[in-house]
């Protein structure tokens, strides 16, 4: 709610807008009414509140790309102490991470990337130091469902994480034995991946045995469009790195640079399977995995921790319980997303200078699923792991095996996503 | 003080102008499905809360062809669909091509899948016919193929919606439990469902105007969940349409809203905070009988029946287009013939013989599997059977119109007797013979011939000769592709080349089976 007018932007003054819609079953007689009667609200409004004025006399509106991590700024708490302490309102323009760096930011103040890959691509592109904050961070995980993971645990791929008393909400997932699940191909052990013309099907491999449904379609993976979203970019590292033998791509010593790039080539041929067997990517992971199809929709989704443990912090406000349905596989090995918010204006820094000193900003990051960095501290769970337990939700143990997939140098995994994805040339600011 | 009338003054002035000019209350041109007009009533109340005016302008569009940012200019701001895979494909394709597009802003604002109503005592009649009584896609097309289901469907070159049903069906017939690709949809497997189509419309609303005016012409139709609830709620069926969804998977449509024109956007935020509000979202959810996308929204009981796996769509625009128009025009009858050429050579005799009647049963019907129930024989498809040995044994064709009919294949597969020599080129030139007839009697009509044999030619012309004699048969007969099915001791250099100079493809039964060689070339062309 605005405290005064902006005068950059006239019509976006709050008070009247709101008015309007209040007085929603008004049956419009006429502009002018509405605008009297508005600009009465407005008058009082100004009245009422005339005296808590903040210091600032003018709310900003800062012009943001985001992609997932809207989820931060569209939160009705961040937007209320952004707005009351700061004066800042974030106009949030939704686009994939990797779309943001690969299109243009005319108009943006700030983008906010999910991950580095793509934040690298942003900051290459300035041409003058910029200021940026990188206030949390999230591993990138598949959201799935009990029977899916059970299954998946049967066919011994997954292993259930020790819950205190009832049903465990995570699983550690082997991607080397996951990805024999995820080529489409008759396995030549045969144990585990189903055989013939099931082989790699939800079926083949068990689930309508553990589940009343049934689902002959085959194991994958649902994901954000590869040549736009930090997520499946991401899952794309993951991928390249396991089947490279744990190795980052890369990183071998060739005696040339052209038999270096075949071999990245060789390996995004191989992994563009895992990837392409779904067919059309679909936008917006989490919000059809959390929805009431999601099960439907797909069996397991590419999604990020903070958005899994955002909706067990809510649902367990709103039931009283945590959703025993809907559980995490975590990647072995796994990979941490950084997401960075970039200013690319003097409006954009001033809210990354918010963002880098607001406690209450953090603690609601933390209250968000973020895993947040302590000043001063290397650790960034322990405030996210407290918050958990605070609030009656399992704790997510640290993986055993704590092999992290290194991402490969940027030149190297765009060569990957362009290869697997097709995608189309960069379109940057200059032609 | 003075900066507080000062404050108050430009309230006044800001308020004034935003009531009047600003996007506070605007019109807003909106491309939409015809499916969508049931939320018309809605948008009166999303006027009243927000200033802003949908103008709908219904138009029925597959991909949204002819707007931007795919291509050209376009007068409207918004688009409002079934779903926009089709545009996002067609996008793909351009941003490809070097291109330099963005993908339009969209929100999805309400899911249903596309699913088949039945009339009761079809549905009866089909779940007696499955053990377990739960329909595939697989079943439905088997019942349309022998006349039980007369279904209607929206035009796929035009709906959306009927390309949701295509794509659904079609990825149920491929049976390989992923999203279709190139080598999926070579042959076209849904000539049999195809047959039990009689009635279609440019949209599903279309569709169901027609079915309400000519109930006694179908008994089931393929559309939204929500517009099939909604037809049951009027009352004016004669009996309400039984929804099923189907076992093997459905294409799930989230009607999303794109905003074309970003000149728009704050409005466009408006309108779409304003449809995934709880209060919005459960009135179309009451109205509509759409499922609810904010999940604070507790769906009605009936749309909390589950749906069955979503099935992925294809991440190509030449998969989708080659479905398209393979499928062609719903209302255009088309009977495709197919020559078999069987060989009757001794050689034959015994186990071979029997995985020939076997693969004949099959396509008449007897093969449980959902690949056989696609690939089996449909009622208005010519047959035609030739056996041959040394010379050509018998030739009869049949029209199928009913079991009568498959019975009497099956018989001239049984009961042939054995000839002691194989003259594989008289046969298939007897075979061109035979499609060259059918074209000229039907032009357009899709011709092609089958040629099963497991040894080499021993009797009859050369293989020169025949080409020959092709070549003599004109335009009608260039066009008919041989599908050689190596069997046995057949010469498969021999057969490829026949296959490579008539555009087929040949196919080997020896790994697998005849029942399975028949089957993967069925509805190739």
């Amino acid at each position: 709610m605005s405290d005064a007018v902006s005068d950059d932007r006239p019509t976006h003054f709050q008070e009247p807008r709101l008015a309007t819609r209040r007085g929603g079953r008004l049956r419009v007689p006429g502009h002018v009414l509405v605008a009297s009667a508005a600009a009465l609200a407005g008058l009082l409004a100004l009245t009422i509140t005339g005296n808590t004025l903040r210091p600032f006399d003018r709310i900003v509106t800062i012009e943001a790309k985001m992609a997932s991590k809207s989820d931060f700024f569209r939160d009705p708490e961040v937007q209320r102490l952004l707005l009351r302490e700061h004066g800042i309102r974030v106009d949030v323009h939704r686009l994939g991470s990797r779309g943001i760096a690969t299109h243009s930011f005319a108009g943006m103040d700030v983008v906010f990337p999910s991950g580095q890959p793509a934040a690298k691509l942003v900051l290459d592109q300035q041409k003058r130091s910029v200021r940026s904050s990188r206030p949390f961070v999230t591993p990138l995980v598949l959201g799935t469902f009990r029977d899916y993971a059970k299954t998946l645990e049967r066919a011994g791929v997954a292993v259930p994480q020790p819950a205190g008393n009832g049903e465990t909400l995570y699983y550690d997932l082997d991607m080397r034995k996951f990805q024999n699940l995820l080529d489409g191909v008759d396995g030549p052990r045969g144990a585990g991946d189903g055989s013939g013309s099931t082989a790699d099907t939800w079926n083949g491999i068990g689930f309508d045995d553990i589940s009343s449904h049934s689902n002959s379609g085959r194991v994958l993976v649902r994901t954000s469009d590869v040549c736009e979203s930090n997520a499946a970019g991401t899952y794309l590292s993951i991928l390249a790195f396991v089947a490279n033998g744990n190795r980052t791509p890369g990183t071998e010593n060739t005696s040339s640079a052209q038999s270096a790039g075949d071999r990245v080539t060789a390996l995004a041929e191989r992994i563009r399977p895992f990837i392409n067997l779904q067919g059309m990517w679909a936008d917006e992971q989490a919000d059809s995995y959390f929805s009431d199809l999601g099960e439907s929709i797909a069996p397991i989704s590419l999604i990020y921790e903070h958005q899994y443990l955002a909706h067990q912090i809510a649902y367990q406000d709103k039931h009283g319980e945590q959703d025993t349905e809907r559980v995490l596989l975590y990647p072995s090995p796994y990979a941490l997303t950084e997401p960075q918010l970039i200013s690319l204006t003097e409006k954009g820094d001033r809210l990354v200078e918010v963002m880098d000193n607001d406690d209450r900003l953090r603690e609601r990051a933390v209250e968000l699923g973020f895993r947040v960095r302590a000043k001063g501290e290397d650790d960034t769970r322990k405030q996210l792991d407290a918050y958990l337990s605070g609030h009656g939700i399992q704790v997510p143990t640290e993986n055993p095996d704590r092999t992290k997939v290194f991402e490969p140098d940027l030149d190297v995994l765009e060569k990957i996503i362009n290869h697997v994805g097709n995608c189309p040339p960069p379109e940057g600011d200059t032609p | 003080m003075r900066a507080l009338t000062a404050l108050l003054a430009m309230a006044l002035l800001a308020s004034l102008t935003s009531s009047c000019t600003s996007d506070d209350d605007i019109a807003l041109r909106v491309l939409a499905g015809p499916e969508l007009a049931d939320i018309e009533p809605l948008l009166d109340e999303l006027e009243e809360d927000t200033g802003i005016e949908l103008k709908m302008e219904y138009e029925a569009t597959a991909d949204l062809a002819g707007q931007p940012p795919a291509s050209g200019d376009s007068p409207y701001d918004l688009a409002w669909l079934a779903s926009d895979r089709s545009f996002l494909l067609r996008l793909q394709e351009r941003l490809a091509s070097g291109d330099r597009v963005t993908r339009p802003e969209s929100t999805s604002i309400m899911r249903s899948p596309v699913v088949i109503g039945l009339a009761p005592d079809v549905a009866k009649e089909l779940r007696d016919r499955v053990p377990g009584g739960r329909l595939t896609w697989a079943d439905i097309a088997d019942a349309a193929a022998d006349g039980a289901v007369r279904f209607g469907m929206a035009d796929p070159r035009r709906s959306d919606t009927g390309r949701a049903a295509l794509v659904g069906v079609a990825t149920a017939a491929a049976g390989t439990g992923s999203a279709l690709r190139e080598q999926d949809v070579s042959c076209d497997r849904l000539r049999g469902f195809r047959s039990g189509q009689t009635l279609t419309g440019s949209s599903s609303r279309d569709l169901i105007d027609t079915y309400l005016d000519h109930q006694d012409e179908a008994n089931a139709l393929i559309a939204h969940e929500s517009e099939l609830l909604s037809l049951n709620a009027t009352g004016e069926p004669a009996e309400p349409l039984e929804i099923v969804h189907p076992e093997d998977g459905m294409v799930l449509s989230d009607f999303p809203l794109l905003l074309l024109d970003p000149g728009k956007r704050s409005a466009y935020r408006k309108v779409t905070d304003w449809l995934l509000g709880a209060d919005a979202q459960r009135k179309l959810m009451e109205r509509t009988h759409r499922r609810p996308v904010n999940q604070d929204v507790r769906p009605e009981p009936r749309l909390r029946a589950a749906v069955g796996n979503a099935l992925s769509f294809p991440d190509r625009l030449s998969v989708v287009e080659r479905l398209v128009a393979d499928y062609g025009d719903p209302l255009r009858r088309t009977a495709d013939q197919v020559v078999f050429l069987l060989d009757f050579s001794t050689s034959m005799r015994g186990e071979r013989m029997a995985q020939l009647r076997a693969a004949f049963a099959g396509l008449s019907g007897a093969d449980e599997t959902s690949t056989g129930k696609f690939a089996r024989f449909y009622r208005g498809e010519r047959i035609t059977v030739v056996r041959f040995g040394g010379r050509v044994l018998e030739e009869r064709t049949v029209t199928v119109r009913g079991d009568a009919d498959l019975r009497a294949l099956e018989e001239i597969v049984a009961e042939g007797a054995f000839d002691d020599a194989t003259a594989v080129w008289s046969a298939l030139d007897r075979g061109y013979r035979v499609a060259t007839a059918a074209v000229r009697e039907e032009p357009g009509q899709p011709v092609a011939v089958v040629l099963m044999t497991d040894g080499e030619s021993n009797a009859g012309i050369a293989y020169e000769e025949f080409l020959r004699r092709r070549r003599a048969l004109g335009a009608e007969a260039a066009d008919v592709p041989t599908f050689p099915v190596h069997f046995g001791e057949a010469d498969a250099a021999a057969l490829k080349r026949a296959a490579t100079a008539t555009g087929g493809r040949m196919v080997d039964a020896n790994g697998s089976s005849l029942s399975d060689a028949f089957k993967e070339i069925r509805g190739c062309h």
